[in-house]
């Protein structure tokens, strides 16, 4: 709960910061906040209980969620270090709009009731939509803002929609009233399942999960590359732990209903991810469908839905914000280093001859693509161990062989930019900063221990 | 028994009904003599010139948002007032309520408050016309030339 009040203020701070210090510091400000926001979050240790009147809930699993997700925004501030020394740049903005974002994903982890997960929702997806076309100057960026916010409102139309509809069917907004249309007539049931389908298809766009994933790649490739990792992971965890406590305290009753449904989902987004990927030649595009296949191996453990489940999805989440995080780390140093036609270039073929340009980048991307293609000693391999294995318990063998097949398809994919990492090439050293460099060593080794022991991270949970 | 959603139909049906009913009355009544300079678009009585369609300067739009941000402010201080005022919650907690929600809504204002001040910091409020610099450069055509040329074929 404290770390919501730190980001709030702090958020404000780092607005009017803007106004008085020079550019350069303020990254180091933001580091501050996020690091007392994650201190913050201490307090709250062991007091498990409902907050605010019953709208927020907090225990240990909670907060270390949101140790995640604030973890992840520290490595995605960190990664941009230099990206916004330019002249049109507005850092302060910038890390201000992710201090709010932040507060709205620990929303919606922890709400307890429907209302706070659509205020955390909101504030997430319109930070999200301005920081898309932060960008002023790319038209891919104002293409791709506008696209996410018109696609994205509709979807929290969608989802609001929903919301009544649960509502109506319960006369609360508490998320445990799900349970009190278990005897219902069928009738009575007929509005609480149209809210569910309705609650379902607004998060699912969120993260976007087939077949809600059209707006991913244009909006990833549109937006800096910087708010590409922010949405990828931040985004992502944030909203699978909101579908999660819908799932686990809502629905549960109704598991037999939308786990159909959301296997065919599962199943969609891994092949429509993984096959679509392999066509790719922009490597921001890459990564965009790979978090759409990610989204299904996620959602696997929704399916499994057991005790272990919640600490998986914890898991998964984390090892998957380290790859995803220095994926992008690793490109935004490199394309920034290559220009071409006055812009960045963004195709797969800046990694040619990482090796020898810059060893150290070329081994962090090769253990993050690794990674999120899931080579065992890497946390990745884990994360989707843990999530098939939860989906197998449950009896739907059928997706754990297309997840390992579509894991198959998906190394073509990441071992493209390794085997361009290994050509040979005459280009000149690059440059790193040294904020940057240490933030992809922290993600780097993180992702090799989780691998090597997974269960430092797991027993948490 | 109408239920509340049954209010709302009535309402709206009872608001076309009566939006038709005058429309229809006022068109039996006026006699229709239609003429051109009566067709004109009226615009406070200046004559229109150009289309609509013209790029309307940005500063409107920054103006209209931070008007709107006040308005919505208004909106919302009216319902609180109200609650704000209850004798019965001033009574019950012991003046603990006003104190509770007036410290609320001074957060709330402050926070508005404060976009206002990154606004006008920002110099978003600073409506000057942007000026026209003079150049340094310095053509090697005579300026006269020009004005013969001018005064010449005019």
């Amino acid at each position: 709960m404290y770390p919501i009040i730190v980001f709030s203020v702090s958020g404000l701070l780092m607005l009017f910061l803007g106004l008085s210090v020079n550019k350069k510091s303020l990254l180091p400000y933001n580091l501050l906040f996020m690091l007392v926001g994650l201190a913050s979050n201490f307090l709250d240790w062991n007091a498990p209980g409902l907050y605010f009147n019953g709208m927020l809930e907090i225990s240990n699993p909670i907060i270390l969620v949101q140790w995640v997700l604030i973890f992840a925004a520290i490595l995605v501030s960190g990664i941009s270090s230099r990206q916004f020394d330019d002249t049109h740049a507005y850092p302060a903005e910038y890390y201000a709009i992710m201090q709010f974002a932040l507060v709205g994903a620990l929303i919606m982890v922890s709400f307890q009731n429907l209302l706070m997960l659509f205020v955390g929702l909101e504030i997430l997806s319109v930070g999200l939509y301005v920081l898309t076309g932060s960008d002023k100057r790319n038209l891919r960026g104002n293409e791709a803002a506008i696209k996410y916010f018109l696609m994205g409102s509709f979807a929290t139309g969608i989802f609001l929609f929903g919301v009544a509809m649960f509502y109506g069917a319960t006369g609360s907004f508490d998320i445990s009233s799900g349970n009190s249309v278990a005897n219902n007539l069928l009738e009575g049931k007929m509005f609480f399942w149209l809210g569910m389908v309705f609650i379902f298809i607004g998060l699912l766009f969120k993260i976007s999960a087939a077949p809600f994933h059209f707006w991913t790649a244009d909006v990833y490739q549109g937006a800096p590359t910087v708010f590409s990792a922010f949405m990828a992971t931040i985004v992502k965890t944030a909203v699978i732990f909101a579908l999660f406590r819908l799932a686990a305290y809502s629905f549960n009753l109704e598991y037999e209903n939308w786990s159909k449904f959301l296997v065919i989902i599962i199943g969609l987004s891994m092949v429509i991810g993984n096959v679509t990927a392999v066509f790719q030649t922009n490597f921001k595009r890459v990564l965009a469908f790979s978090s759409i296949s990610q989204a299904g191996f996620m959602l696997l453990s929704l399916i499994g839905l057991g005790a272990q489940s919640y600490g998986n999805l914890g898991f998964y989440s984390l090892s998957y914000a380290l790859a995803t995080i220095s994926a992008f780390g690793v490109f935004l140093v490199i394309s920034s280093n290559t220009i071409v036609e006055g812009r960045p270039s963004e195709n797969i073929n800046v990694f040619d001859g990482l090796f020898s340009r810059n060893p150290d980048l070329a081994i962090i991307l090769l253990i993050s693509m690794l990674s999120l293609a899931g080579i065992p000693l890497t946390s990745g391999f884990w994360s989707k161990f843990f999530v098939l294995n939860d989906a197998a318990a449950k009896g739907y063998f059928w997706i754990l062989i297309l997840g390992v097949l579509m894991s198959a398809v998906s190394l073509y994919y990441y071992f493209n930019p390794i085997r361009a990492s290994f050509k040979k090439t005459d280009l000149g050293k690059i440059e790193i900063s040294s904020l940057s460099k240490y933030t992809l060593y922290v993600c780097a080794a993180l992702t090799i221990l989780f691998g090597i022991a997974p269960n430092i991270l797991r027993s948490l949970f | 028994m109408v239920s509340q959603f049954g209010f709302v139909l009535l309402f709206m049906i009872a608001g076309i009904f009566l939006v038709l009913l005058v429309l229809g009355i006022a068109r039996i009544l006026r006699p229709s003599r239609p003429n051109p300079e009566k067709n004109a678009i009226y615009e406070s009585g200046e004559e229109t010139e150009g289309t609509a369609h013209v790029s309307f300067n940005l500063r409107f739009y920054i103006v209209a948002l931070i008007f709107i941000l006040f308005d919505v402010e208004l909106v919302l201080l009216f319902p609180w007032a109200s609650v704000f005022g209850d004798k019965a919650l001033f009574d019950d907690t012991k003046g603990v309520w006003a104190i509770y929600a007036g410290i609320e809504m001074f957060i709330f204002v402050f926070v508005l408050a404060l976009g206002l001040v990154y606004a006008w910091k920002k110099g978003h409020l600073d409506w000057i016309k942007p000026s026209q610099e003079e150049t340094n450069f310095k053509s090697p055509v005579p300026k006269e030339l020009y004005k013969d040329i001018n005064e010449k074929y005019a």
